[in-house]
């Protein structure tokens, strides 16, 4: 490939006499192309002003502010507070054991622990459950109906609902596990301490799989069934027709939902918000992820300079995470 | 199992995988049905009871939540936010993923590229600014967005626009070609075209998009809650923030809050589930 890439001739340098010339026609061209495809154009300018105000403008301002001391002393003056080059950054990277910063490390730390056990768990449910709804059998209808239900409930009422169920006295998850099944004999805290994460984790799993079942269902149904035939009489297990014929023809979508995912959950704010103090309380360093903390430091205590710089991190976090999914998903993405 | 004939053994597992999907669907009900029965509980019955049924069934819970919480203005804000959000970013997004799924333009695919790039940026990024110049714009222009039901429709709008005309991208490249330029040799305009024979056949899913943004509008929180936007999230938010442990409104609270949802999941269930799995489906 880079030998072939190599062997054709680079772009010659254009001659000094040469270049008005082709500018004026590249003018021409241009105005030219705009209005054969004035229409195009008429069509896609609500939107493209939509996303140069409220998505293009906003990020390079965002980039620009965490250059700045901007606080509540300096807010008033926005864009013209104090220039400190990269010092949020830097506060942000030698820092550890300032309280902020070590809150925001244990927002990232937990924001990747939840990434990837949530998109695991909704893989892993999503695809059992998908298996056996990917059966005939009477009730089928009715049964996809019901499991699609968590689907409807907001995700900030997600939060609010599990908060309430995850409390020690008087939730219905230590009732269950304690007062009805006798499968521990101590209440254990959810809201405090490491099992914070669990409490997160839970319901977002919850509220995920509809959305995982229907596309795993959607797209199961689209292998062929004779590819099972032919491999049963070839003497497969039912393991191995998962395996080579199964997850190969279905990894394009598998693809899709994990990237969706990882936006879902690594944006995630919604439940964790609702889930402590019913909306009013700090998740703790164990169930704060970055977003909640984010906007909490930010907001909270006008740290505006250092939250955009802590959200332009965030920012090349998720790309570097989606790049990674690319390379992983390549083949499957463009075979599709 | 080896001594089991196949076709027995077929049986058995079939009986296995119908148990475990039974465990899975009244697993993954529990919690909606508890949300539910709680909302028809006493707090002193929340707060004390193990039993499963409420003691006596109360509505209670939902005529306090609109006479002592207001939830009612919460109800209307979210209505009339989501509603108009809706209006607008069909409309819009009806154009652009049109124009990108028919017109091979200069500059398609930079905007094909950057529409998906727009959700790979944390909210928070251009929360911060949006925030600040919102507050100017108040101060210089007189426009009031921070705190009104306008600004939240402008964020949204331009927020919920770039996924959406993707969805619509994909219903109208799906429709076949040759129909719109029959209608073009036929004397038609390209625009005519557009709006008489494409519009029409991509009716389901611009319902399915229109469902997609109205939902994902309703379950808005960081920004509604900076800006100050008192929708249901906002309204619940700022309600148990100030009385804690009020869990029997909460469960009202959160029940209202999916009852719309519900009702469209239950009117127009194949439009949400192309909707919203479209969103993630190029």
């Amino acid at each position: 490939m880079q030998t072939e890439r190599e062997a054709v001739p680079a772009i010659q340098p254009k001659k000094k006499s040469a270049r008005s010339s082709n500018l004026r026609s590249r003018l021409r061209s241009l105005r030219q192309n705009v209005a054969r495809h004035r229409l195009a154009y008429l069509m896609i300018a609500p939107t493209v002003l939509a996303m140069l105000l409220v998505h293009l403008v906003p990020t390079v301002e965002a980039f620009y502010m965490s250059l700045l001391n901007l606080n509540q002393y300096t807010l008033g003056q926005f864009l013209a507070a104090p220039f400190v080059g990269l010092a949020n950054y830097r506060f942000l990277l030698t820092t550890p054991d300032n309280p902020i910063v070590s809150g925001l490390g244990n927002a990232a730390r937990n924001t990747m622990i939840y990434t990837l056990t949530v998109n695991a768990g909704t893989l892993g449910v999503g695809m059992i459950t998908a298996l056996l709804l990917n059966r005939s059998f009477r009730g089928r209808g009715l049964a996809r109906t019901l499991l699609l239900m968590p689907w409807v409930v907001p995700t900030y009422a997600v939060g609010l609902l599990w908060g309430m169920m995850w409390l020690r006295d008087r939730g219905v998850v230590n009732m269950l596990l304690v007062d009805w099944l006798h499968l521990l004999s101590d209440k254990p805290f959810w809201l405090i301490g490491p099992n914070t994460l669990w409490a997160i984790i839970i319901p977002t799993i919850w509220r995920q799989l509809p959305f995982s079942t229907v596309m795993l269902l959607s797209a199961l149904q689209t292998v062929p069934l004779d590819l099972y035939d032919a491999a049963a009489i070839d003497g497969a297990s039912a393991w191995q027709r998962f395996r080579y014929i199964t997850l190969p023809l279905i990894r394009p979508v598998v693809a899709i939902m994990l990237l969706w995912g990882a936006i879902f959950t690594v944006f995630g704010y919604n439940i964790v918000v609702m889930m402590f103090g019913n909306g009013g309380g700090y998740p703790g360093e164990w169930g704060d992820l970055l977003m909640p903390a984010l906007e909490r430091q930010s907001f909270r205590y006008w740290l505006f300079g250092l939250g955009a710089a802590a959200s332009t991190m965030m920012m090349f976090g998720m790309m570097v995470l989606v790049m990674v999914w690319y390379r992983i998903f390549r083949t499957s993405l463009i075979q599709e | 199992m080896a001594i089991l004939s196949p076709r027995l053994r077929k049986q058995l597992t079939n009986r296995l995988a119908d148990l475990l999907l039974l465990g899975i669907i009244v697993a993954v009900l529990f919690p909606i049905v508890w949300m539910v029965l709680n909302s028809f509980r006493t707090n002193q019955e929340i707060l004390t009871t193990s039993a499963l049924l409420p003691r006596q069934w109360q509505l209670r819970n939902y005529v306090d939540l609109w006479q002592q919480v207001n939830f009612g203005l919460y109800f209307r804000n979210s209505l009339i936010v989501c509603g108009t959000t809706t209006l607008i970013v069909s409309l819009l997004a009806t154009f652009s993923g049109y124009a990108l799924a028919r017109f091979r333009f200069p500059g398609a695919d930079l905007f094909g590229l950057a529409v998906l790039g727009t959700q790979l940026i944390p909210g928070i990024l251009f929360l911060l600014p949006l925030y600040v110049n919102f507050i100017f714009i108040k101060k210089r222009l007189g426009l009031p967005l921070v705190g009104t039901n306008v600004g939240a429709i402008v964020l949204y709008t331009a927020f919920f626009l770039p996924l959406s005309l993707w969805i619509l991208r994909g219903f109208f490249a799906a429709i076949p070609r040759e129909l719109e330029e029959a209608a073009l040799i036929d004397g038609c305009t390209p625009f005519g075209a557009f709006w008489h024979i494409a519009l029409p056949l991509a009716r389901p899913g611009l319902v399915a998009t229109a469902i997609y943004v109205f939902l994902t509008a309703w379950d808005e929180l960081l920004f509604a809650w900076v800006l100050d936007v008192r929708t249901i999230p906002v309204g619940i938010r700022l309600y148990v923030g100030q009385y804690t442990n009020r869990f029997d409104l909460m469960s009202a609270a959160s029940v209202v809050a999916t009852l719309p949802v519900l009702v469209i999941f239950f009117l127009l269930q194949r439009q949400m589930i192309s909707g919203l799995t479209a969103g993630a489906v190029k």
